[in-house]
């Protein structure tokens, strides 16, 4: 299992840039804050729940943990991964509990500059809008940035979705 | 030795080294307010264990030095060093009683009058100056520098006084000290090294010294932990450290070499002169001898430290074991005792224990997934020791659960109290017989059946139990028993509540069953008396029309199951009408571990708790055993009954029906489960293995899905779901779709939203159809009384009641009371003024919204609200008080002025729930318009969104901002600025109610005190419409 482990030690150094696990769903490449990534893991066997909302994908073993799968693609609207292929997991906690976020790849991780930052377009999405903090304009794509804590406070809009 | 005695002699004996170095620090800081109020704090908690233990020895002296400490806390009196000598004697007392008690289990004999006249004395002020007198023993006791005044131990007060006489006093012990320093500083121009004879006679005396040690009598025990080899080389180090002058390094080897707590100084006289014998006998020149072993006084300190530090290190107790050689006698015995006393119980925090338990937790699953990993191999290397490994990690699963274990005594110990008050209550005679109080389980789970299992034993003596006239006209003996019997059985603990009283008429409870349309009466006639019985469970089953004082006021057996079924438990009821009742409670162990029977379901596997399956059936199309179907219920015959059936597979979504029943060759396998009185089958497609399984919380957003209970990750790695059967048999017996379920769910979340606003209130008819409600908690008791007691005296009706005579209302004019049998009523108390309001039947208690919609002109109704959605009249209690009692509200006027403020709008701030909703209605009723919040925070944001209250009402000890910072931020120029405040309080001395003042509050009362409420409202809102 090729783990990438990011500790919340790291500290970084800020200069006006702030780095960015980016993340490929659905070919829309999405970012998130590296340092709310805990683990980056290849396919695991995930077991499903039935009877859980449908952005629930299942649960799944982490080192003895039990981690709360999350379906991306589902709490995004997007439609499902095409039969076959499997999904990647990106660990991140709320609230103090695990949760994985199913997506399609992982990219690389970015520095990017504070100036490249936009707020959402009002015209976005309201279900992207909900979840993104904002957008990075890169040289040849624009960057949404997750915003995890938003993502995973189903407690407030969990029956809507 | 009693338990309780036993935890308040560690927890005492904690305390008390504490206050000894507190006071010492107060005495070099009197000015420190931190440094006195903790040891005021824990002097008055001993005072007040003491007092609940019946021990007045101990209570009086605690008491006296409380006293003082008071006084010093309130500015009364300067902190002095004679009267902390005189504490700090008083405390010595204290561990000498407690070092009696211990041996004894009883408080020694002993005067003490005289130390408590010294300390009321001091805290009369007689005595502040330091005692003139210098011949005085306590005037010698205490070297404060020396921060140990006396040891404790088992000896009596004269032997002390007379071994402190006799000791050297502190100037005595002062010129000691400094002449080893000196000394040792002498020696180092010379090098003791090389005028002792080099390493070579050291050499042979560390082997001398070392072996002597291990012979001598007294000191062998404190070296006997260390190997003579060991030892050989330690006193190597050490004189070569000491002679060369090296006081770092001999300080470092001399606080090692003592691994034995309890040595004192003198211990290491004696270990010096041995040294010295040693030391001459390998031809040293006695001066060089004597110059040498004055220096080994430079690590004193550190040898007789460090033994101190390993008494304290495993309880966090500090030793006595320390001293000059003054009070030798009671030195000897103090160090055993102390042992003796830390070798019984460590204190360790709970958490650590959980911590421990996870790992131990872990460390099952691992071991589990090795054996899973090897068991497909053949002939592997790992078995030997993986079998070593598993019996390890089993003997270290059992032990760390063994530490969670507490005695189910503990929560027992109050129910013999309990049955005895309601036996006087009741006037019933009824004996408890408690057998395997000393059965143990886990911690977690006795905190959570503490309560089922004391509303239960109130069940059997009010309920169960018969008067003892009733007893005698059925031929059983006058006094009634109740047997609570707790044994192991299993991996379960069994507890038996059995009582010999009327047992559960199966009659009553059918009509009652009939009236509350639980089972139509076909469905009765068809149940065994056992499953009528086993109503009772039934929420919403309440046993109102039982309500007594004691035992009915709404928490049913229902509420009993559910909480023990939370904790994965169980119970069973058998009941012979006429011969009484046993209730069966099984729980497991503990909540952590658990064995699971896993199974299959459409590829899945999930575990369901072992503890509810009973059996294991095959069902299949040609064996004995076939489901068969009724319309469209599925049902198994088991020997000779049906079995209700449920399909996993349908339950989980998996299947619906139509598909289940098209399948062919079907090979069922049936997990029969009980959940409460109900049992039914879970059909699955395969069953494995039974597993221990630790159970892992589900995430916080998979908390609604009810049929689940947790999740564990198997010995292959694999996560799997843990069903929880409640939540499979709530879903079948709902029969609901999955539409319906999700408006269900919604309607819980409304009514889980609306909770804190909800109120008990108690539903009764009275003269028409309409219930009426009146709040509970206005209600004092509900009583049937005896119609042909009921007398009328001045026109109107009265009864005896509680050894005076109480008037009877009727509820409504219209109504006419009972001719005969009992009359239902309810009991109102407002001070001296006790009322029976006689109504036609008491319907039931509901958890309600009180939402008065429509207030009334009529007398006697505050006002209707939809109650258990009919319309209900709420009545006015205070109405039919004035009509028992003329005087009453006359009474009311003149001393609150009640009439005046009525509808004035209140803000209430606490952040009890139940605080809140007690006090809610009172408010109410009493005539306010009252908003409950459960934070300051709460409370200011609605100062900010423009709320206005006519008065605010806080509690003083709230999480975050307490009300003191409340009041403060309030006054400081807020909107509310004006409003006047009342402080609620627990804490109601002086003290707090001129704080309370200072920060802004215009009155302050204890909680509880409705009266005194009340009247500050009226007086407050009174100034408040004066002012303006």
């Amino acid at each position: 299992m090729n783990d990438i482990v990011v500790r919340d030690d790291l500290s970084l150094v800020r200069t006006g840039t702030q780095d960015f696990v980016t993340v490929v769903l659905a070919g829309q490449t999405l970012g998130i804050p590296v340092l709310s990534v805990h683990d980056v893991l290849n396919p695991q066997q995930i077991t499903r729940i039935p009877l859980a909302p449908s952005w629930v994908s299942g649960v799944l073993n982490l080192r003895g943990k039990i981690v709360t799968a999350i379906d991306l693609r589902q709490r995004l609207g997007l439609p499902p991964l095409e039969k076959g292929k499997q999904s990647m997991s990106v660990v991140v906690e709320h609230k103090d509990e695990p949760y994985s976020l199913q997506i399609d790849t992982v990219g690389e991780v970015l520095s990017l500059d504070d100036a490249d930052f936009e707020r959402n377009p009002v015209t976005l999405d309201t279900r992207w809008r909900e979840v993104s903090r904002g957008i990075y304009r890169l040289e040849n794509k624009l960057l949404p940035i997750l915003d995890v804590d938003r993502l995973l406070a189903f407690e407030s809009n969990g029956k809507a979705a | 030795m009693d338990d309780l005695l036993n935890e308040f002699l560690t927890e005492t004996g904690e305390s008390i080294d504490v206050v000894d170095v507190e006071l010492v620090k107060l005495e070099q800081d009197p000015n420190n307010k931190e440094v006195l109020d903790n040891i005021f704090r824990l002097v008055h908690t001993i005072k007040g264990t003491c007092g609940f233990l019946g021990l007045p020895r101990l209570e009086s002296v605690a008491h006296a030095s409380e006293n003082v400490l008071g006084k010093f806390r309130d500015g009364e009196l300067q902190v002095s060093e004679h009267a902390v000598t005189v504490i700090l004697e008083s405390l010595d007392r204290i561990k000498e009683i407690l070092a009696g008690l211990e041996a004894t289990e009883e408080e020694p004999e002993g005067d003490d009058s005289d130390l408590i006249a010294r300390l009321d004395a001091i805290a009369e002020g007689a005595e502040a100056a330091p005692d003139p007198e210098p011949d005085t023993v306590e005037g010698e006791i205490v070297e404060p520098t020396l921060g140990r005044p006396l040891k404790a131990g088992e000896v009596s007060l004269e032997e002390l006084e007379a071994a402190f006489a006799n000791a050297p006093g502190p100037e005595e012990m002062a010129a000691e000290a400094p002449a080893p320093a000196s000394s040792g500083g002498g020696a180092a121009g010379g090098s003791l090294f090389d005028r002792v004879g080099g390493e070579d006679t050291l050499a042979v005396a560390a082997h001398l010294i070392s072996q002597r040690l291990g012979g001598d009598s007294e000191l062998s025990k404190f070296f006997a932990g260390t190997a003579a080899d060991l030892r050989k080389g330690q006193f190597m180090g050490l004189m070569m450290a000491i002679f060369k002058d090296d006081i770092d390094a001999a300080d470092n080897v001399a606080r090692q070499i003592v691994t034995v707590s309890g040595f004192n100084d003198q211990h290491f006289d004696t270990l010096i002169t041995l040294i010295k014998d040693v030391l001459v006998e390998c031809q040293v020149d006695s001066d060089v001898a004597d110059e040498a072993v004055m220096s080994f006084e430079l690590v004193r300190e550190g040898v007789v430290s460090a033994a101190k530090a390993l008494a304290k290190a495993p309880t966090n107790k500090a030793g006595t074991a320390s001293g000059a050689s003054a009070g030798g006698a009671a030195a000897s015995s103090a160090p055993a005792s102390e042992q003796k006393r830390t070798s019984q119980s460590i204190r360790v925090s709970v958490d650590l224990l959980e911590d421990l338990m996870n790992m131990v937790s872990e460390l099952v699953l691992t071991r589990n997934q090795l054996l899973q990993i090897t068991r497909n191999m053949d002939n592997s290397e790992l078995g030997v020791p993986l079998q070593r490994l598993s019996q390890c990690t089993t003997e270290l699963q059992e032990n760390v659960m063994k530490t969670r274990m507490q005695p189910i005594g503990n929560a027992w110990a109050k129910l013999p109290r309990i049955v005895r008050d309601l036996t006087v209550e009741l006037d019933k005679k009824i004996e408890l017989d408690m057998r395997g109080a000393d059965t143990e389980l886990d911690r977690q789970v006795l905190e959570l059946i503490k309560d089922p299992l004391t509303h239960m034993v109130r069940n059997s003596a009010d309920h169960g139990i018969e008067t003892p006239a009733e007893r005698m006209a059925v031929g059983k003996p006058e006094g009634g028993t109740i047997v609570l019997n707790a044994y192991h059985e299993g991996g379960h603990i069994i507890i038996e509540i059995k009582d010999d009283g009327r047992g559960i008429s199966v009659s009553k409870l059918s009509s009652k069953i009939l009236e509350k349309k639980l089972a139509s009466e076909a469905e009765l006639a068809d149940m065994s008396d056992g499953q009528i019985q086993k109503f009772i469970f039934h929420p919403g089953f309440s046993t109102a029309e039982k309500v007594t004082s004691v035992s009915g006021r709404g928490v049913g057996m229902d509420v009993v199951r559910s909480n023990i079924e939370k904790i994965g438990g169980t119970i069973d009821m058998v009941s012979i009408e006429g011969k009484g009742s046993t209730f069966q409670i099984k729980i497991p162990l503990t909540l952590a571990i658990v064995a699971g029977l896993i199974v299959k379901a459409q590829d899945e596997r999930y575990a369901i708790p072992q503890i509810s399956v009973l059996e294991l059936v095959r069902a299949s199309e040609n064996s004995e055993h076939k489901i068969e179907t009724i319309k469209d219920t599925p049902v198994l015959r088991l020997r000779n009954r049906l079995l209700p059936l449920v399909y996993l597979n349908e339950v989980l979504g998996f299947m619906s029906r139509d598909e289940i029943d098209a399948r062919e060759n079907v090979d069922d396998f049936i997990v029969v489960a009980q959940v409460g009185a109900f049992t039914f089958g879970i059909v699955v497609d395969q069953v494995f293995d039974t597993e221990e399984i630790v159970v892992k919380p589900m995430a916080p957003i998979l908390k609604d899905l009810e049929i689940y209970s947790g999740n564990t990750i198997l010995g292959d790695g694999s996560v799997i779901m843990i069903l929880d059967p409640n939540g499979i048999a709530a879903k079948a017996n709902s029969g609901v779709g999955d539409h319906e379920r999700e408006e269900e769910d919604e309607r819980a979340q409304v009514r889980r939203a609306a909770a804190e606003e909800k109120e008990s209130m108690l539903l009764f008819r009275a003269g028409g159809k309409n219930p009426k409600a009146v709040p509970l908690a206005l209600v004092a008791r509900l009583e049937e009384v005896e119609v042909n007691t009921i007398e009328m005296s001045d026109g109107r009706y009265m009864v005896q009641y509680r050894g005076a005579l109480m008037p009877l209302i009727k509820a409504h004019p219209d109504m006419n009371l009972r001719t005969e049998g009992r009359q239902p009523v309810l009991v109102f108390t407002d001070r001296e003024y006790t009322m029976g309001l006689a109504v036609d039947d008491i319907l039931d208690i509901v958890e309600e919204e009180l939402n008065i919609k429509l207030a009334s002109d009529k007398q006697g109704v505050v006002g209707s609200a939809i109650i258990s959605g009919k319309a209900s009249e709420v009545i006015d209690v205070s109405y039919y008080l004035n009509l028992a009692f003329a005087d009453w509200l006359r009474s009311r006027n003149v001393a609150d002025d009640t009439v005046s403020t009525k509808g004035a709008s209140l803000l209430l701030i606490d952040d009890s729930d139940f605080f809140r909703s007690m006090l809610k209605p009172v408010l109410r009723v009493a005539g306010y318009e009252v908003k409950a919040v459960s934070s300051a925070a709460a409370a200011l944001k609605l100062m900010e969104d423009g709320y206005m209250f006519d008065l605010v009402i806080s509690d003083i000890e709230m999480p975050d901002m307490n009300g003191f910072d409340f009041a403060a931020a309030i006054r400081d120029g807020s909107k509310w600025e004006n409003v006047p405040l009342i402080a609620l309080s627990a804490l109601a001395t002086e003290r707090d109610v001129n704080r309370g003042h200072a920060a802004g509050f215009d009155d302050y009362i204890a909680k509880f005190d409705r009266e005194t409420l009340l009247r500050s409202l009226a007086q407050q809102l009174k100034i408040k419409g004066d002012a303006a």
